[in-house]
């Protein structure tokens, strides 16, 4: 049946995407939704809520304040918490019941800016799409307002990472490992968006020769500094030791002649009836290169979420639906997806768990490992 | 590009004063695109020959999917009017102020504007500004300027007043400003004055007069507008006069 799900959950939602993406740039987010959003937030798809204080709130919206429209009330909560807080940005984003009556978020933003001198922003999400879309938006926004246009390019090789978030890297060291690994490469990391950076940083983000893309989240960011600084994007994450040195010896072809390039989708033709990875484009496909790379077989990799072509190789395919999941699985001669999964794969089918924080949450976070720029061993257990 | 939504009350011709606009820019040589925002889906009907567009409510009932291309919710009209219906949920049910919000987000999605290039897109939307979803055509990147559509009848006139206060209450947002008073005139007693006094109570101009015309009737029961079907008469000159007085403050404002 289109769109239901009897066994498997749904992925994070774009609120939580918006809130992860914000998380360390020392702004306000605002959930405006009844609550709900921010307890799914905070408990399964925020793994530094209780290492880490950041400003996310939830407005607290009633059954009659949606009814009436009381968009004043949430203006003046926001800026009476603005003026104690003095947060660097204000973002606000809402749920499904501002989405059914149609709130206007722009316009609430641009109030809120014009009532308290501190720069604010609405973004799109109506708690039902992936975090993906909040995550992406919510960086592409950053991109365009707070990277400085007058960023000087630096002298010394250097780049951003753009798209890092918890839901896709977990914070377990892989992010940290992607810095060193680009240094190890010959880049200064100017900034990261946006784990381990502060805004002040990635307002420098212009200076960079070249991006390097580790999600789909990142992708619209990444095309926003292309639009503003001329910079190249490259699409992928280091997974396993030799798809690490393709996708640095791509960086480096990037910053040297300003094509954008997307080596996770340059992979052999996968088929149906081969091994496939299931998960967000730009890891997934990652992560197939990484294993055609070891292994010699080709990879397919099996799409839940947004993304787009340029991101896909031939032979991919998106499985939007519990049915569509099952049923390329059945065909597959082997699945790494996470552990929820497993479910709706056929007993006959070989099934590699590997945890996804925005699909498992903190069921197996402890174990999620860092691939990064690591020997994968896959002929232990491929 | 000029951006207009048409608001005024239920019945009082809105969508007969939209429809001639949208034919009047045609003639004149310029690509425009009229978005039926009410759930009856009937803004359209007579620059299609009586025909209709499928609704995108409708599409996305019937499919239980969203449309991938424009032409699937789309029908060229009279002059090539893109014709669009955002339609309604089933009778009863549902929330047609939020399928107004959903279409919106779909023709983005699709990116109508980019694609099609209008030189004016008009927003015929149903009778008051109810709620947040039939707010929507004049929010920022939508409509710029409102028409607001009356006789000189007191319920009429009475709904122009509130669907002013409203655009006013939206100031401080960047939403369309209004633009002026279109006196579709229904022979009341007095009709002018009252509709000039209210214009100015209001601080807004009378931007059009269209008198009571039995051509535009003869001409809508041929599935057209007065404008298609003989833009030599004099009420087809009013919308042309209208029409050309928009263009001419677009381009200045450009």
């Amino acid at each position: 049946m289109i769109h239901t799900a009897r066994i498997l959950p749904t992925y994070a939602a774009d609120t939580s995407g918006v809130c992860s993406a914000l998380y360390e740039l020392g702004g306000m987010t605002v959930i405006h939704d009844a609550s709900g959003c921010n307890s799914t937030y905070t408990t399964h798809d925020e793994p530094r809520w209780y290492d880490r204080e950041s400003m996310v709130y939830i407005s607290a919206l009633t059954e009659a304040e949606a009814v009436m429209g009381d968009d004043d009330k949430l203006i003046d909560d926001i800026a009476n918490a603005a003026a104690e807080l003095s947060p660097r940005f204000i973002a606000v984003c809402g749920a499904p019941i501002p989405m059914m009556v149609g709130t206007d978020f722009q316009a609430i933003a641009a109030a809120v800016e014009a009532k308290t001198g501190v720069p604010a922003f609405g973004l799109h999400t109506n708690g039902m799409r992936s975090y993906l879309a909040g995550a992406s938006e919510a960086l592409e926004t950053v991109a365009k307002r707070f990277c400085r246009r007058d960023a000087a390019r630096s002298k010394e090789l250097s780049a951003n990472i753009v798209g890092a978030t918890p839901l896709d890297f977990s914070v377990n060291g892989s992010v940290e490992s992607i810095r060193r690994w680009l240094v190890d490469s010959g880049f200064r990391v100017i900034s990261c968006m946006a784990m381990g950076s502060g805004l002040d940083e990635i307002s420098l983000a212009g200076g960079a020769h070249v991006n390097l893309v580790v999600s789909y989240s990142g992708l619209a960011a990444a095309k926003a500094l292309r639009e503003r600084f001329g910079t190249p994007y490259v699409a992928g994450v280091p997974v396993g030791a030799g798809f690490a040195r393709t996708l640095a010896a791509a960086l480096a072809s990037a910053a040297e002649n300003g094509e954008n390039a997307a080596p996770c989708a340059r992979r052999r033709n996968g088929a149906r009836g081969g091994l496939a990875v299931v998960g967000e484009s730009v890891f997934a496909g990652s992560l197939a290169r990484a294993v055609e790379a070891e292994t010699g077989r080709p990879v397919r990799v099996l799409c839940p979420l947004e993304t787009e072509d340029a991101l896909t190789a031939e032979g991919d395919a998106a499985i939007p639906d519990e049915d569509d999941a099952a049923r390329e699985f059945a065909a597959a001669a082997g699945v790494i997806a996470d552990p929820l999964y497993r479910p709706v794969c056929p007993d006959g089918v070989p099934f590699y768990g590997l945890p996804h924080q925005a699909f498992s949450g903190r069921c197996y976070q402890k174990s999620v490992p860092n691939l990064i720029n690591r020997n994968l061993r896959l002929w232990k257990t491929i | 590009m000029i951006k207009i939504a048409v608001y005024g009350k239920g019945g009082i011709g809105k969508s007969t004063v939209t429809a001639n606009l949208s034919a009047a820019f045609a003639r004149l040589g310029k690509k425009v695109i009229q978005i039926g925002c009410d759930p009856k889906a009937d803004s359209t009907i007579n620059l299609l020959s009586g025909g209709t567009v499928m609704p995108v409510m409708n599409y996305l009932r019937e499919f239980d999917r969203e449309p991938e291309r424009i032409e699937e919710i789309a029908k060229k009209g009279f002059g090539h009017v893109l014709c669009i219906e955002t339609g309604g949920p089933t009778p009863g049910l549902g929330c047609a102020g939020r399928g107004i919000v959903t279409t919106f987000n779909l023709l983005e999605d699709l990116k109508l504007f980019e694609t099609y290039k209008p030189d004016a897109v008009l927003y015929d939307v149903l009778g008051d500004v109810v709620c947040g979803g039939f707010a929507a055509p004049i929010r920022e990147g939508y409509a710029s300027e409102v028409l607001i559509v009356t006789s000189g009848e007191k319920m009429a006139l009475y709904a122009a007043g509130n669907i002013n206060s409203a655009i006013h209450n939206f100031a401080d947002r960047g939403y369309a400003k209004a633009r002026g008073i279109v006196l579709n005139r229904r022979n009341v007693e007095n009709e002018e004055e009252k509709v000039r006094a209210f214009a100015a109570l209001a601080g807004l101009p009378v931007i059009a007069d269209i008198p009571r015309s039995d051509d535009i009737l003869r001409y809508e029961e041929m599935g057209k507008t007065v404008v298609e079907g003989d833009p030599s008469l004099p009420v087809s000159r009013r919308f042309f006069a209208l029409a050309k007085t928009l263009l001419e403050e677009g381009e200045n404002d450009e």
